[in-house]
């Protein structure tokens, strides 16, 4: 029992961080950013060239995949983002212009490093150690670790710096911010490079501990959206919530039904929970009422 | 002006009154709407005025199920219409303008007063498919748009895109959707706000001959001019709270009403 | 000449589909990522129909529309209810746990290893064998989706439709049920789309979970885009121009694998450059503004 919410909280706190960082970009552009998939493959994949083709040591490797990958998320915010947003484009237009970034960029890594999977895995997996009750790898444990600390940091500059405050008055009212003064520009594209880096983080952490592969980006990205509307869409703090609770409940799901099913269970949670509780565990909903 | 012809109408007494009691609504923190009670004639022309945030709009989007209230219920006549989907309150027969305009503009004029007609079978997937009488149905329905665009003077530009009209004729053309759409009453937020002065005379002119067929206009205006020269009653808002409700020349002269709007 | 025609007939089979998904993204305003897993439905109910029980083509045609049509009522009522914004989500999700049973519901479907022997189709006495006869029946069908899709627009419906892509509040406002218009559209929308699966299965005669992936959902979008939504030749044009193109990269000599890399990388990118450059597509006028 322990052991398997063990293993949810684990696999849940990646999920919660490729929404946290699919939530951020939602909730200051107001779309759905599918390209952030891409991005969580790219930061696994460079990180695997730099560890393992450069031969670089793997905590350099790490740091300069998510630089790279952060940059990325820049060049969209900045040349494709800004000028659909220069020329008034709804979202539905950012949406599609951001899938197809996803879908040229898989390939793109598709192409240059081979459709099989690969590891990041260095050894045969490590015994683990005890942890009240359950069994826990290294790696996992570092998981855990790093997304909650990733989690607490964006939290905390999310509501005490100034920049923070500057994000959250762009998700409130994009148009209000600019009049009040906020330079709305700068806080958007600092979603964009932040949303990125963690797709990043969220994507070597997770490569760690399974195989890459250039397709993996979706189901990420299918996990983050579930997450995200479980938890609440227009809360951060869903995010982890929705992330945690998907991943105990995949946990447990898992046990007693076939592994095949575990996005089958994702998807049905989804609908019920758009049946039930479509506030999600925390957030309000998505309402633009008439005016 | 030609007249589309008026279904006959029952005595004032049976036509159901919209009303409602206890409305209080609170966004964000503030609250917009309190304690609003108010009952409308069931038909004349009733004013609603009152400094920006008052809750006017708020009131009307409530009134037409855009938005739930947070306590309170409102009725037409016996129906409880308090969470009733703004779709089915609209086919009870109240229809509404908003204030930035709502239109299809990239299809013609004509087109949009169709789309307000009520109770087209071409709406139901089997009759899109399989028309039986849908031709017939149609042209009834083109009669009828025309003849109500007629009455607002558009009839000119029926086949222009609604987005190429001026603003007020915008105004003009909102108004008659609302009329095709067999509305009996109508809540129109600012109707001659931002509009030329004849086109206001036009459209004051037009909600009295609206009064004249027996409907209630309900209408969330600033200019005072055009509230005295139409209204017969007069619903003064001020931070979500009714502050009067009478006739023009009565609540109009109270020195503290009108302190409330401009101070 | 017989790759000529095989290539014809798909791209009449992708113009069934992109027409179907203009119903719903173009005319509609509503962006589906589920096409392909509806295709695969019916794909698979007529496949599985007819290699278990010998069921005719055209029952297996007919029962895989009816299975998408009522299953697409499980992803659009619950999010629709809600808000559009779901409903994309709910597409998405809907697209991958199908691939996921497709792929791992052996019992069923034999995940990974298809289904193989799909009997070509006997329609009231024409044996479907040859490359050209294909041809014909896809050149019905897509007729009959184009009729379909053009009686609803043509219609108050589609008037309808477009006033809720323009402006859903306005058409609230006027008594529109807008939920009904919306699942309805998704509902017809989904039931095309298994047709063209039941086409696609018996021509091939062998289908397999690879062909109904969120790649070829996202293809199918790009055709409608690129082509231009919510016009009457944009789907046309786009599926036509979608499947041709890519073909001209074979003569070019890639190995396959990268071939299919790169083909999805133009298409991606045209994607993105449309939507910064011209956002009607090709022969389109509606621009998705606002």
């Amino acid at each position: 029992m322990i052991q398997l919410l063990a293993n949810g909280i684990v696999a849940g706190s990646a999920f919660a961080l490729v929404g946290l960082g699919f939530a951020l970009v939602y909730n200051t552009t107001k779309f759905f950013h599918f390209a952030h998939g891409a991005l969580y493959t790219l930061g696994a994949y460079l990180a695997l060239f730099f560890w393992q083709h450069l031969g670089w040591p793997p905590l350099p490797s790490g740091l300069l995949a998510v630089l790279l990958t952060g940059a990325v998320g820049w060049l969209f915010g900045r040349f494709v983002f800004q000028s659909l947003r220069w020329r008034q484009a709804g979202p539905l237009i950012c949406l599609l212009a951001s899938l197809g970034t996803m879908i040229a960029l898989q390939n793109l890594i598709a192409l240059l490093a081979g459709e099989e999977s690969r590891t990041l895995r260095r050894a045969a997996v490590i015994e683990g150690f005890d942890l009240l009750g359950a069994r826990i790898t290294q790696v996992q444990a570092v998981i855990a670790l790093v997304c909650a600390g990733l989690y607490a940091g964006t939290w905390w500059a999310i509501s005490y710096t100034r920049m923070g405050r500057s994000l959250r008055a762009v998700a409130n009212d994009v148009d209000l911010a600019t009049v009040v003064g906020v330079n709305t520009d700068r806080a958007i594209l600092l979603t964009f490079v932040a949303g990125a880096g963690l797709a990043a983080v969220a994507g070597i952490l997770v490569g760690c501990d399974t195989d890459l592969t250039p397709a993996m980006g979706f189901q990420a990205l299918l996990m983050g959206v579930v997450a995200v509307v479980c938890g609440g869409l227009k809360t951060i703090v869903g995010a982890a919530v929705g992330g945690l609770f998907i991943g105990i409940v995949q946990s447990f799901g898992v046990a007693y039904m076939p592994t095949q099913w575990k996005d089958a269970i994702v998807f049905t949670v989804l609908i019920l929970f758009l049946i039930f509780r479509p506030l999600g565990i925390l957030g309000s909903p998505l309402h633009r009422a008439a005016k | 002006m030609k007249q589309p012809e008026v279904r006959s109408q029952k005595s004032e007494e049976s036509q159901p009154m919209l009303r409602c009691e206890g409305l209080n609504k609170c966004f964000d923190g503030t609250r917009a709407l309190r304690d609003v009670r108010l009952a409308f004639p069931s038909s004349g022309i009733v004013a609603i005025i009152g400094p920006n945030g008052a809750g006017k709009t708020t009131l009307l989007n409530v009134l037409t199920g855009f938005l739930r209230p947070d306590t309170g219920r409102f009725f037409l006549g016996e129906w409880e219409l308090t969470r009733v989907a703004p779709h089915r309150i609209a086919r009870l027969g109240i229809a509404r303008t908003f204030q930035d305009l709502r239109l299809i503009t990239l299809v013609p004029v004509l087109e949009n007063v169709m789309l307000a007609r009520p109770n087209q079978m071409g709406e139901r997937l089997w009759h899109a498919l399989f028309r039986f009488g849908l031709a017939a149905q149609e042209a009834r329905n083109r009669e009828h748009a025309i003849r109500w665009l007629q009455f607002v003077g558009l009839d000119q530009q029926a086949h222009e895109p609604a987005g190429e009209l001026s603003y007020g004729q915008q105004k003009l053309l909102t108004l008659a959707c609302c009329l095709a759409a067999e509305a009996r009453i109508l809540l129109l937020d600012e109707p001659v706000a931002g509009v030329h002065p004849n086109m206001t005379e036009k459209i004051l002119g037009l909600l009295r001959e609206l009064r004249g067929m027996g409907k209630l206009v309900v209408f969330v205006e600033h200019d005072m001019t055009a509230v005295r020269q139409v209204a017969d009653q007069v619903v003064v808002m001020d931070e979500g709270r009714i502050i009067a409700h009478g006739q023009p020349k009565e609540v109009l002269e109270r020195p503290e009403i009108m302190e409330a709007y401009v101070g | 000449m017989d790759y000529v025609v095989h290539i014809l007939i798909l791209v009449a089979t992708y113009m069934v589909l992109a027409m179907s998904l203009d119903l719903l993204a173009g005319s509609t305003g509503l962006l589906s990522i589920s096409h392909a897993a509806f295709c695969g439905l019916g794909a698979y109910t007529s496949a599985l129909l007819a290699t278990c029980f010998g069921v005719p083509f055209f029952i297996g045609l007919l029962a895989g529309m009816a299975v998408a049509a009522l299953i697409s009522f499980i992803v659009s009522l619950p999010s629709l209810r809600l808000h559009d914004d779901y409903f994309v989500i709910a597409t998405f999700g809907f697209q991958m746990i199908l691939f996921s049973i497709f792929n791992n519901w052996i019992g069923l479907t034999r995940g990974p290893l298809g289904i193989p022997g799909i009997p070509q189709p006997i329609l009231f006495g024409w044996h479907v064998s040859s490359r050209l006869d294909f041809l014909i029946l896809g050149a019905a069908l897509a007729g009959f989706a184009y009729f379909v899709v053009h009686r609803i627009i043509s219609a108050p419906f589609g008037r309808v439709l477009h006033a809720i892509r323009e402006d859903e509040v306005f058409a609230k406002a006027l008594g529109k049920n807008t939920l009904y218009f919306k699942v309805t559209a998704f509902a017809v929308s989904a039931a095309l789309a298994a047709s063209a699966g039941s086409l696609y299965a018996h021509y091939i005669t062998y289908i397999d979970p690879t062909s109904f992936t969120v790649i070829e959902s996202i293809l199918i979008i790009s055709m409608v885009i690129i082509g231009g939504a919510g016009s009457t030749w944009g789907p046309l044009v786009g599926a036509a121009v979608l499947v041709v193109l890519p073909e001209a990269l074979r003569f070019v000599g890639l190995p396959s694998g990268v071939a299919a890399n790169l083909r999805q990388i133009i298409y991606g990118s045209l994607l993105v450059i449309m939507m910064m450059f011209r956002p009607c597509g090709l022969v389109g006028k509606y621009g998705f503004s606002k």
